[in-house]
C-alpha cells in the first residue's frame, strides 16, 4: 500500500476542523478519518497482480545505441485499473522514463515502451516491474512489484569501425601494386600479362612467352588466406582504467577493427579471450558471419582479476594453430608482467608465428610526462619518463624476439594496430 | 508494504513465476494469505523488541518510585528519613505536600498553611528571602542563616555531635509542655541581645551552655508563627518515638490542616524554576492544535515520500585500477627522498631517447654518437651538450627545474636536418 500526495493534502485540509476546534480530539479525529479514508480507497484499487504482462526487448543493439523494452500490460482484473508502472532495468541500461500512467479498463491491453541507452557492454537485465494501482479516490494504491524476466544484449561499441574505410582504401591499394612482379614470401600467383615496358626482366614468364607471339610476364600479389589468431588478454591488467574505461575497451575495439579488416583481406580471423580459462573464442566463422560473431562474442567478456597464465595462451595457440600465422596479442607492456609472463614464452610462439603484442598506453602517465608546473611535477615527469623507458625496454626486448609492439593510446590503438597488420602484409611477414 | 530493498541485478528467470510459454507473467504468484505471512515472518523479530520495549517503558513509568533514601524525608522509611511523622500527620488528617524545590515550597506555601524547612544548608540567599517572605506559619528545622531573617534577635550555633540527651520544657509553651521532656541535642536558640524578641517563647534549655541556648522557640512574628527547632535528628524515624519528640513535633507541625515539607536539594539553584510559564502555556490553544495538526501532516508526507516504486537497482560495476598509480608511487618516492639524481637521469634519458629516434640514431649508440648528433642538429657545442645530457646531477629544486627548462629548449630546437 502506498498513498499519494492527495491523501496528504487532505491530512492537511484538516487544519480547518482543527481551527475551529482547537482540541487535541479534532486532530486525532481527523488523523482516523484521512487513514480509514486511505484504506478503503486501497481496498477499492483494481488488484495489481491481476495485470498480465509480457515483455519484449529489442535485439542486440551497440553499445551507445537506443534500444527499447515494451511491456504489454493486459486487465484481467474488474475494476479499471489506473496505475503508475515502473519498468525498472539496471542502472547502466540507461532506462532514464521508465514511469508509464496507464489507465486501463478491464479485458484491455495496453503497450509500454521504455526507452534504453546502454552504457555497458555485455547482457543487461531488467529487474521487476512495479505496478502501483491506485483507489478510485487517488488517496491511495495498491502495489506490487513483479520479476518479468528481460535482457538487452549490448555489443561492443566499435567506434573504430571509422578508421575501416581508409584502412580498406590503403588494403586496395596495396592489391593494386599488387603487381609486385617479384616473388617472395608471402605472395603467390596472380596472373600472366603482357610485358610492358618497365616490367622488371626476371618475372618474365618464358614458358608462357614461348606458348604464345608475346612476352608474358607473371604477376603476384600478397597472399591471401592467412591466418590471423586475435587473442584478448583478459587478465587482471586488463581491469586497469585508462581515462574512463578499462584497458580492456581500447582492445576490444582494436580487436574489431583488425578482425573487419584482416577478413576484407581474405585472411580467416580466429578470436580467443584468455585470462586463465577460455572466456569467449570464436572459430571457423567468415564472409558475413565472422564480425557478429566476433561481436557477440565479445560482448560479455570482461576483465577478470586473475593473473594470466601465458602457458596456458601458449598452449591454446599451439592447439588451434598448425601453420605459420599472425598472433596479435591484446594485451599490456606493463613491464613487471611481460617480465614473468610473455618473455618467458614468447619463443615457442615467435618461432613460429609472426606475433604482435598491442598495448594501450595510459594518457595519464603522458599527461604526467610532460608537466612542469613545480618541482613535485618535475618528479611525477621523472617518474612518467621512467615508466615510458622500462616500457620501451620492454618493448625492445621482445623486439628482439621477433614480436612486434605497437604501443599507443586507448584512441589511438585501433588504427595502429590496423596499420601495423596492413605493414606486414605489404612486407609479406603474415 | 513491502520495505525498499537493495539487490544484485535479478536472476535471468524469476523463481516463483516462471513467465508461460508466451512470455506472460500474470502477477507474482503471491496470494494475500501468503504475503500476510510473508509480512509476519519479516517483521515478528521488530514486532519482539518494540513488545519488549513498549514493556520495559511501562514497567519505567508506572510505579512511581514511592520511597526515597532522602533524609528527612516524608517518603524515606529508614532510620535517617522521616516517614513515621508524616504518616501519623496524614492519619490525624493533615494533608502533606512534600517539596524539593525552593520554587515549589514557595508557591505552595500559602497564608494559613505550615511550611517546615529541613535544612537551610542549600539555599541560595534568594531562596531565603522568597521563604523568609511567605505568609506561611514557618517550622524550621536546626536554622543557620535563615533563622535571623524571619525572627531578628535569635541566632543559632552549630549543632549536632553530641548524644542527644533528655531536655525538660522549662516554659509555657503548650506544646513544650505537653511533650514534657524530650531527647535531643544542638547548639540551640541563643538570643543575640539580653532579652528573647517580643513574642518569643524560648523552650528545652540546654544545659550547660552559656550564653543559654533554647532548643525550642517559638516566635510570633508579622501575623504568623515561626517554630524552631534546634534538632533536625528529632523528627526522624529513629528518635521520633523518644520521650516527647513525636508529641512535640506532631503539635508543631499539625497545626494547620495543610502542609508543605520542603527538603532543599544541592542542585535547585533557582527560585523560579519549573515555575514559570513554559513556551506551551504562552501559545494559544489553536495554535498547540494547529501545531500538533502539522505533525500528523508531515507524518502523512514522510509516509507518502518514503513509498518507493519498486526497490532500488543495484549493479556490479567494473573494478578501478589506475595504472598510472605505480607511477605517481615512484614520484613521490623521489619526491620524499629528495633523488634528484634519479629524477635528473630518467628527464635526461627520456630526452636523449627522443632525440635519438627524431635523429635516426640507432639505439645501440652510445653517449658520444648521440651527442654528437644532437650538437650537429641543434648547432650546439658538444661540451655543451653532453653536459646537458650527461653532465652532474642537479642537487637542488631549483637545479632541477633549471635542468627540465633547458631538456625541454633543447627537445624544441633540435631537428633532423
Amino acid at each position: 500500500m502506498a498513498i499519494t500526495w492527495r491523501a496528504v493534502a487532505l491530512t492537511a485540509v484538516g487544519a480547518l476542523p482543527v481551527a475551529l476546534w482547537p482540541v487535541p480530539g479534532t486532530v486525532l479525529a481527523w488523523a482516523v478519518l484521512c487513514a480509514l479514508l486511505c484504506v478503503v480507497d486501497a481496498v477499492l484499487a483494481a488488484s495489481p497482480r491481476a495485470v498480465a504482462i509480457r515483455r519484449e526487448v529489442t535485439g542486440a543493439v551497440r553499445l551507445h545505441e537506443p534500444a527499447r523494452s515494451r511491456l504489454t500490460l493486459t486487465h484481467t482484473g474488474a475494476r479499471r485499473l489506473r496505475a503508475l508502472v515502473r519498468d525498472a532495468w539496471q542502472p547502466s541500461a540507461g532506462a532514464a522514463q521508465n514511469r508509464h500512467r496507464v489507465d486501463l479498463p478491464p479485458g484491455e491491453s495496453r503497450r509500454l515502451d521504455t526507452a534504453l541507452r546502454p552504457s555497458r557492454r555485455g547482457d543487461l537485465h531488467a529487474d521487476r516491474v512495479t505496478i502501483r494501482s491506485l483507489g478510485p479516490l487517488g488517496l491511495a494504491a495498491r502495489q506490487a512489484s513483479i520479476d518479468v524476466p528481460g535482457t538487452q544484449r549490448v555489443l561492443p561499441e566499435f567506434a573504430s569501425r571509422r578508421h575501416l574505410p581508409s584502412r580498406l582504401a590503403r588494403l586496395r591499394e596495396m592489391d593494386g601494386r599488387a603487381a609486385v612482379q617479384v616473388r617472395g614470401q608471402g605472395t603467390e600467383f596472380d596472373s600472366l600479362r603482357e610485358y610492358v615496358i618497365g616490367d622488371d626482366v626476371r618475372s618474365i614468364d618464358w614458358r608462357a612467352s614461348a606458348r604464345r607471339a608475346d612476352v608474358v610476364v607473371r604477376t603476384w600479389r600478397p597472399e591471401r588466406d592467412r591466418r590471423v589468431l586475435i587473442v584478448l588478454d583478459t587478465s587482471r591488467t586488463s581491469a586497469a582504467r585508462t581515462g574512463e574505461e578499462p584497458r580492456l575497451e581500447p582492445s576490444v575495439e582494436a580487436a574489431l577493427l583488425l578482425a573487419a579488416l584482416a577478413a576484407r583481406a581474405g585472411d580467416r580471423v580466429e578470436l580467443l579471450a584468455y585470462d586463465r580459462t577460455v572466456r569467449a573464442r570464436v572459430a571457423g566463422a567468415s564472409g558475413p558471419r565472422l564480425m557478429p560473431a566476433i561481436a557477440d562474442a565479445l560482448a560479455d567478456v570482461e576483465p577478470s582479476l586473475v593473473e594470466a597464465d601465458w602457458p596456458g595462451i601458449v598452449a591454446q595457440v599451439q592447439e588451434r594453430l598448425s601453420q605459420r600465422a599472425l598472433v596479435v596479442l591484446l594485451s599490456a607492456l606493463d613491464p613487471a608482467a611481460v617480465e614473468n609472463g610473455l618473455l618467458r614464452v614468447v619463443d615457442q610462439l615467435a618461432s613460429r608465428h609472426q606475433v604482435v603484442l598491442a598495448s594501450v598506453q595510459d594518457p595519464e602517465v603522458e599527461r604526467l610526462r610532460t608537466g612542469r608546473e613545480d618541482v613535485s611535477a618535475l618528479f611525477d615527469a621523472a617518474a612518467a619518463e621512467r615508466t615510458g623507458l622500462e616500457r620501451a625496454a620492454v618493448a625492445v626486448r621482445l623486439r628482439s624476439h621477433g614480436v612486434e609492439v605497437v604501443d599507443a593510446l586507448p584512441e589511438d590503438l585501433a588504427p595502429r594496430l590496423a596499420d601495423t597488420y596492413l605493414a606486414l602484409k605489404a612486407a609479406g611477414r603474415l | 508494504m513491502t520495505a525498499p530493498s537493495t539487490t544484485r541485478p535479478p536472476r535471468p528467470a524469476a523463481p516463483g513465476t516462471p513467465p508461460g510459454a508466451d512470455g506472460v507473467v500474470l502477477g507474482d504468484g503471491t496470494t494475500a494469505r501468503s504475503r500476510a505471512g510473508a509480512r509476519w515472518r519479516r517483521v515478528r523479530w521488530l514486532v519482539v523488541v518494540a513488545v519488549v520495549l513498549g514493556i520495559g517503558a511501562l514497567a519505567a513509568i508506572l510505579p512511581a518510585p514511592t520511597r526515597s533514601s532522602t533524609a528527612l524525608a516524608p517518603d524515606n522509611p529508614r532510620g535517617n528519613g522521616a516517614m513515621a511523622l508524616a504518616q501519623v500527620l496524614g492519619d490525624q488528617g493533615v494533608r502533606v505536600d512534600y517539596v524539593r524545590t525552593a520554587g515549589a515550597a514557595v508557591e505552595a506555601a500559602e497564608a494559613g498553611r505550615t511550611l517546615l524547612v529541613t535544612s537551610d544548608w542549600f539555599l541560595t540567599d534568594e531562596q531565603m528571602d522568597a521563604v523568609a517572605g511567605t505568609r506561611a506559619d514557618l517550622v524550621l528545622l536546626d536554622p543557620y542563616l535563615l533563622l535571623d531573617r524571619v525572627v531578628p534577635g535569635l541566632t543559632t550555633g552549630w549543632s549536632g555531635g553530641q548524644q542527644p540527651g533528655a531536655l525538660d520544657a522549662s516554659c509555657t509553651d503548650p506544646d513544650a509542655e505537653a511533650a514534657g521532656s524530650i531527647s535531643a541535642t544542638g547548639a540551640g536558640v541563643t538570643p543575640t541581645g539580653a532579652e528573647p524578641p517580643a513574642g518569643t517563647t524560648l523552650c528545652f534549655p540546654l544545659p550547660g551552655s552559656s550564653p543559654q541556648a533554647y532548643l525550642f522557640s517559638v516566635s510570633e512574628v508579622d501575623d504568623r508563627r515561626v517554630t524552631v527547632v534546634g534538632d533536625a535528628g528529632l523528627i526522624t524515624n529513629d528518635r521520633i518515638t523518644d520521650a516527647g519528640n513525636a508529641a512535640l513535633a506532631l503539635r508543631a507541625l499539625g497545626r494547620t490542616p495543610d502542609l508543605v515539607w520542603y527538603v532543599p536539594s544541592a542542585d535547585d539553584l533557582a527560585l523560579d524554576a519549573g515555575t514559570g510559564p513554559g513556551l506551551g502555556d504562552l501559545l494559544p490553544p489553536t495554535a498547540r492544535a494547529l501545531l500538533l495538526q502539522a505533525l500528523v501532516v508531515v507524518l502523512a508526507l514522510a509516509v507518502w515520500r518514503a513509498r518507493r516504486l519498486g526497490r532500488v537497482v543495484a549493479e556490479r560495476l567494473p573494478v578501478v585500477v589506475r595504472p598510472a598509480e605505480t607511477t605517481r608511487g615512484r614520484a613521490r618516492l623521489y619526491r620524499t627522498s629528495r633523488s634528484y639524481g634519479h629524477a635528473a637521469a630518467a628527464l635526461r634519458a627520456g630526452t636523449a631517447a627522443r632525440l635519438a629516434r627524431r635523429l635516426g640514431v640507432p639505439a645501440s649508440a652510445g653517449a658520444p654518437e648521440v651527442v654528437a648528433a644532437v650538437a650537429r642538429a641543434g648547432r650546439r657545442d658538444e661540451t655543451d651538450v653532453r653536459d646537458l645530457l650527461y653532465g652532474p646531477p642537479p642537487t637542488s629544486d631549483a637545479g632541477l627545474e633549471h635542468l627540465a627548462r633547458r631538456l625541454d629548449q633543447l627537445e624544441s630546437e633540435v631537428h633532423p636536418t
